[in-house]
């Protein structure tokens, strides 16, 4: 009954054969995770992000657990472009799995010549602009402000033949307006979202635990965070969204699918659980069909709700 | 900064949920736990770890790193679990010192490089606090009791096995009994003078390289038989302390490393140790893909 399921989407340009799709610093370059996933089985691969130079990363402590989830100041620890393409670009596209790469500049000019470079590699899939990292200051900035996203989301689009993704911080007041204006600028579809800015303190040492004091919390901690910042964005902006913050079921799956996402990245999950993909992928057809669908895009935004709520949530 | 250093995915872990067999305590605020999993069991080999977390609950949330303690047989000989031996310290701990015979854990491993089974004539462990906890099944191995990895891995017996063991205080000694079995070498340093030596382990270590003479050691890289062959695990300070003395005195040494870990297979690049790089420049490294064991003269120590 289940294997008439129809697991396939499209995100613009983009289609992939499922929803499930792994988040960007979250599953290394995928080598590391040969042996515990079959690769081959996700929707997509997002490996970490690269930038165009080498970058050693920020000082430890780099993750600390809290309530529900962890903060985390990687601060974009890679070995650049050069050393992405030469050794991590050949293994990834041999596996068959839809790539997709994650890259960051640190101005409008290296987006868009990474995006160049990126794109005369063949095997590459989609490219997703990681306009959002809160661990290092220009990368949020093109988050943060609807006419640089705006910017950079086209620039790239102009420079490359790649289908785009944005993803957008939630660290921002209105984050409609940032997914209206990467839709705008040509993107394929938006993820929502990356970490939300947090901190921990060691108040007996009166210091903070991080080494770059203030980083980003992921983990199920956020889900409802994520969850509402792809419904209103379904709400208002016609782009395909990627939902991502918390997600580590297949009941977490659905919601976000039922809320408005098209896919889904698992992110921090993958840490805790390192099989969660394979099982959330196993329960996947089943989940959809017990909503009387036959096909995962069937499920996408069916969420029913009475009334238009305040768009800021509950106010009292 | 491309790939330098050897790395070692987890290439032959194993993933699910065990049985805990029993939880016993070993000194104050520190447990043995054994964990029924013969597949991973079968595997691992000293020095390398598990990431261990409560089966369906997700307070907390992530792993923790535990050094293999040893592996116990069944009946027929073949490894059917792991013990790990952990200091109470924090929330994982307390809920795991909780844990009675028959409750569940979820358990990801082996992981990381463990210790090379490269030969030596006397081996000498330096461990601080809780850092005792990797060397039990490195000593048998090195006394020719035991043998680990699969297919099991062969190591040239040594003719001596020393455990330099320092602690705050001497009822946080934990496993003495195990080591004197084995017929390992059992030096004490405590802080407060309660058992052994009353100041550092490193008096106890540089007090027994006096006792050995000078030695010199070929290149590390090299596979032939060295004469001494240190390995440390502890607080980093002592860690330092050990590689600086090893330098003076021409003996090699590696040192396990316990970085701030979130995944335990490097994905998420947390655990990272400033290690040098061949041009002399130095490196976030990965502890758990990289490590936990390096040479200690690699380790750039802050």
């Amino acid at each position: 009954m289940t294997a008439s399921v129809d697991l396939s989407i499209t995100l613009g340009r983009l289609q992939l054969p499922n929803p499930i799709l792994v988040a960007s610093g979250t599953f290394g370059y995928a080598r590391e995770m040969a042996n515990l996933v079959d690769l081959s089985r996700l929707g997509g691969m997002i490996p970490k992000t690269i930038t165009a130079a080498p970058r050693a990363g920020n000082p430890p402590w780099r993750t600390v657990e809290t309530a529900g989830g962890m903060l985390n100041s990687i601060g974009l620890d890679n070995d650049g472009i050069d050393a992405f393409i030469a050794h991590h670009l050949p293994y990834l596209t041999s596996l068959g799995t839809p790539l997709i790469v994650s890259i960051a500049g640190s101005n409008y000019d290296e987006f868009v010549a990474m995006a160049a470079r990126l794109d005369s590699c063949a095997g590459i899939a989609a490219l997703e602009l990681n306009i959002s990292c809160p661990n290092v200051s220009h990368g949020v900035d093109f988050g943060a402000d609807p006419v640089m996203c705006h910017k950079v989301v086209s620039g790239v689009r102009q420079a490359c033949s790649l289908p785009i993704l944005a993803k957008l911080t939630p660290n921002v007041t209105d984050i409609v307006s940032i997914a209206k204006a990467a839709a705008e600028g040509g993107a394929d579809a938006v993820t929502l979202i990356n970490t939300c800015l947090g901190m921990a303190v060691d108040w007996r040492r009166q210091r903070p635990i991080l080494g770059n004091v203030v980083g980003g919390l992921s983990g199920p901690a956020i889900k409802p965070i994520a969850l509402a910042a792809v419904y209103r964005v379904a709400q208002k902006v016609q782009v395909p969204i990627v939902g991502v913050g918390g997600i580590a079921s297949i009941d977490d799956v659905m919601e976000f699918l039922v809320a408005g996402a098209t896919a889904v990245q698992i992110g921090t999950a993958n840490f805790y659980h390192p099989t969660i993909t394979m099982q959330i992928l196993d329960a996947l057809p089943e989940a959809v069909a017990s909503l009387g669908a036959h096909a995962v895009r069937d499920v996408v935004g069916t969420l029913k709700t009475k009334a238009a709520q305040h768009p800021a949530g509950a106010c009292k | 900064m491309i790939e330098k250093a050897a790395t070692c995915f987890a290439d032959q872990a194993w993933h699910g949920t065990a049985a805990v067999v029993e939880n016993v305590q070993l000194a104050r605020n520190t447990w043995r736990i054994r964990v029924e999993c013969p597949e991973l069991a079968r595997r691992i080999l000293p020095g390398q770890f598990v990431m261990v977390r409560l089966a369906e609950s997700n307070d907390p949330l992530l792993g923790r790193p535990l050094a293999l303690y040893d592996t116990y047989p069944a009946a027929d000989g073949h490894p059917q679990g792991i013990d790990l031996v952990y200091l109470v310290i924090g929330r994982m701990t307390r809920k795991l010192q909780s844990l009675a015979a028959g409750a569940r854990v979820e358990i990801w491993g082996p992981l990381g490089n463990g210790f090379r089974p490269r030969a030596t004539d006397h081996l000498v462990m330096v461990a601080g606090g809780i850092g005792q906890t990797p060397f039990p099944a490195l000593a048998q191995e090195y006394l020719g009791l035991r043998t680990y990895g699969d297919p099991p891995r062969t190591v040239e017996p040594a003719k001596k096995v020393t455990l330099c063991y320092g602690v705050r205080s001497a009822e946080y000694l934990a496993g003495l009994d195990d080591f004197r079995r084995l017929g390992v070498d059992v030096r004490v340093a405590t802080d407060d003078g309660s058992a052994g030596h009353h100041g550092f382990v490193t008096d106890v270590l540089r007090k027994l390289l006096d006792e050995i003479g000078p030695v010199s050691s070929p290149a590390d890289d090299g596979q032939q038989r060295v004469p001494v062959r240190i390995v440390s695990c502890g607080p980093e300070p002592m860690m330092h302390a050990v590689t600086e003395l090893a330098t003076q005195r021409d003996v090699l040494c590696e040192v396990s490393l316990e970085t701030p870990m979130a995944c335990g297979i490097g994905i998420c690049f947390s655990c990272v140790a400033k290690v040098r790089q061949a041009d002399g420049t130095w490196d976030y490294r990965r502890t758990c893909v990289e490590g936990p064991v390096f040479n200690g003269a690699s380790i750039v120590w802050d």
